[in-house]
């Protein structure tokens, strides 16, 4: 097809993919040239500082894994849960997961000091620190999704064609899965949780400080990890005949997707509204800057309106859902919503700033806004990852929902832990 | 079933594998890490601060950045104007509280922010990775990055002192750390911390008019101790239950309340 419009055309004329591959790559290596700025001055570049020390980076790492949280849901409901239909549609969470945890350590590399000691974290321990915890549970977790990917490399006919016995070995993984689908449950739940303690156990900034943002983390991250990945199946089969979905199964998970976030709503409400009794030195002045000041935005219209209330509409009613373009603005305006609320939560601790005077514990008000350096090489970061989604979809077949009845007709293609059955 | 065995069995012994294998790299970790500086536990140091005193006159903040070698755009000690009592500009001097309970400790992934047995909460700048959770996790902002390399000159020095420390690198995380170097030194050649110059924190023997006392709290002879005997004193944010070592005593009584 391609070869005979290239014969008809100048051959200057690119196509649509081509494009599309084009603006990533030029995004991308805009990115390695900021990245590059950022290891060669240092993070005097950022618009960060001693007040603001987490910003743009981190909101793009705390959102790359909470979008990854498909992978540990679908691989759950495969092999523990025994919904096996879902196998292809773990096949794609699967590889967005293992595209957001290395977006994530790309950002983190950005963010950190010393990049060139990112390996201290893994050598020396303070078993006390939730961001200790946290690093193990990137690292080990990463390697779990290195393995769970393992398979689709290995089914990839290239590779099948130029190294079989590679793409054998790589292949055999899949017998791993049961168990990995275990693994990746508790590491998963215990790190996208911590993600949020990391902000909750900080006494000094009383707008995080309580048990609630681990279990908002995790429950944001189990709505818009799937969200994404019913969102980029979705939009892949439209988009190239590379990609096969079975939309049933995609119109189900949206469903799930949509009570999943009646629950973060409901948390979400009790949350927010026991911190509006009785005023509270620093978080008082932290939820005036979510519901009336500057973030007050982001909360009410990005997170609340669009990224929680119109997406439930659409996605409890049946015959909207089934409105393919309805469902993924839905889907997508969940995914929008969950990267605010990381946005906002990151900023409203570092925005106030508290007192430590005795007579006057009190609070003020503090600004960030990214340099154009943390923007290009955010960007190009963001733009890593749709590549490698794109070429996952192009060279890898990674949205194939054929693919499940392939399976069923081998024995051991579909191994299950016993309490499935 | 027996193939099934085996699979699980070498998966194990996989995991096992690298079970060892990071226990192995963090046996080694802990070679890597040279001695740090380590103090004694027969002393609980501690700072005693009359605001009563303190002018505000920032030479502590002074002598502090020449002997520790801080840049300007960093201050280990902050002075900030915190009112008046009856129409005489009252002052807080902040040096790192030295918590007992320290946030950035229990925070620090690495074990970077550590406490020396006499108290001192202490930086292992060869450790630090830079990741800044210490800095959003102290209370009193006690703590400072460096955005960028100190380069040149130190524009306190020779002025206010010489450097005693070696400067921080670009990336990492630094902080007061009561002038360890000082206190080790000094009491290697049978000095006194608090009483004698040489071993006692600069921002102490900088303050013209006496506002700053160290010493060792073991001692109930020290003058911190006799000073937290007789007056009322209190210390910031001891609602967080940091319990700071930094002890205020204010410019009027009532404040301590």
């Amino acid at each position: 097809m391609i070869a005979k419009h290239a014969l008809k055309r100048p051959a200057f004329r690119l196509t649509r993919l081509q494009l599309w591959l084009f603006l990533l790559a030029t995004l991308v290596v805009a990115g390695v040239i900021a990245g590059s700025v950022v290891f060669a001055r240092g993070l005097v570049v950022t618009n960060l500082n001693d007040l603001v020390p987490w910003g743009l980076w981190i909101t793009i790492d705390l959102s790359s894994i909470a979008l990854s949280a498909g992978a540990f849901l679908l691989c759950a409901a495969v092999y523990l849960l025994g919904l096996k239909q879902y196998q292809p549609v773990a096949r794609t969470a699967t590889f967005i997961g293992l595209i957001g945890y290395s977006m994530a350590v790309l950002c983190l590399l950005l963010d950190i000091g010393r990049p060139d000691r990112f390996w201290h974290a893994l050598v020396y321990w303070n078993t006390h620190s939730v961001l200790w915890e946290v690093t193990m549970c990137v690292t080990l977790y990463f390697a779990v999704l290195a393995l769970e990917t393992a398979p689709i490399l290995g089914q990839a006919a290239w590779m099948q064609r130029r190294l079989p016995r590679m793409a054998g070995l790589l292949g055999k993984a899949h017998t791993l899965a049961p168990y990995l689908a275990v693994v990746g449950l508790g590491l998963s739940l215990l790190h996208q949780s911590s993600l949020g303690a990391t902000y909750g156990v900080l006494k000094a900034r009383p707008i995080w400080y309580r048990p609630d943002l681990s279990v908002l983390f995790i429950v944001s991250a189990m709505a818009a990890g799937p969200a994404l990945t019913v969102l980029a199946s979705t939009l892949s089969a439209r988009l190239t005949r590379r990609a096969h979905v079975d939309d049933r199964l995609l119109e189900r998970l949206s469903f799930f997707i949509g009570w999943v976030l009646v629950g973060y709503l409901y948390f979400r409400f009790w949350d927010a509204f026991a911190m509006t009794y009785t005023y509270e030195p620093g978080r008082t002045e932290g939820l005036n800057l979510i519901t009336q000041g500057p973030l007050s935005f982001n909360f009410w219209i990005v997170e609340i309106l669009l990224g929680a209330v119109i997406p439930i509409v659409i996605l409890l009613n049946a015959r909207l859902r089934r409105n393919p373009l309805l469902r993924m603005l839905a889907l997508a305006l969940v995914v929008a919503g969950v990267v605010a609320y990381r946005w906002d939560t990151n900023l409203a601790g570092q925005m106030v700033v508290m007192s430590y005077l005795p007579q006057d514990i009190s609070a003020r008000y503090t600004t960030y806004f990214p340099s154009l350096i943390e923007f290009v090489s955010g960007a190009g970061i963001v733009a890593y990852g749709l590549l490698a989604f794109t070429l996952g979809v192009r060279f890898l077949n990674v949205v194939d929902h054929r693919r499940a009845q392939h399976h069923e007709a081998q024995p051991e293609a579909e191994p299950t832990l016993a309490l499935s059955n | 079933m027996g193939t099934k065995t085996f699979k699980r069995r070498s998966f194990l012994k996989t995991a096992g594998i690298g079970v060892v294998a990071v226990a192995g790299l963090r046996m080694n970790g802990r070679a890597f890490s040279g001695p740090a500086p380590q103090g004694d536990s027969s002393h609980q140091w501690a700072m005693v601060i009359d605001q009563a005193k303190c002018t505000g006159c920032g030479y502590c903040t002074l002598a502090c950045r020449a002997h520790n070698d801080v840049p300007q755009s960093i201050s280990w000690n902050r002075v900030i104007h915190a009112g008046k009592v009856k129409d005489k500009d009252v002052f807080l001097a902040r040096p790192c509280m030295q918590c007992e309970h320290a946030p950035c400790v229990e925070v620090c992934p690495v074990g970077a922010s550590y406490y020396r047995p006499d108290g001192i909460v202490m930086m292992d700048y060869g450790k630090c990775i830079g990741c800044r959770y210490c800095l959003v996790a102290c209370p009193y902002g006690g703590r400072a990055f460096n955005w960028e390399e100190f380069t040149g000159p130190n524009p306190a020095v020779p002025t206010w002192g010489q450097p005693e420390v070696p400067r921080r690198p670009r990336g990492v995380v630094e902080k007061c750390s009561f002038c360890y170097q000082r206190i080790d030194r000094g009491l290697a050649i049978g000095l006194k911390p608090g009483v004698d110059e040489e071993a006692t924190p600069a921002c102490v023997v900088a303050c013209p008019v006496g506002a700053r006392k160290f010493g060792d709290l073991n001692d109930p002879e020290s003058e911190v101790s006799k000073l937290l005997a007789d007056h009322s004193y209190y210390r910031l944010r001891e609602d967080l239950g940091t319990g700071p070592r930094v002890y205020y005593l204010p410019a009027r009584e009532e404040v301590s309340g």
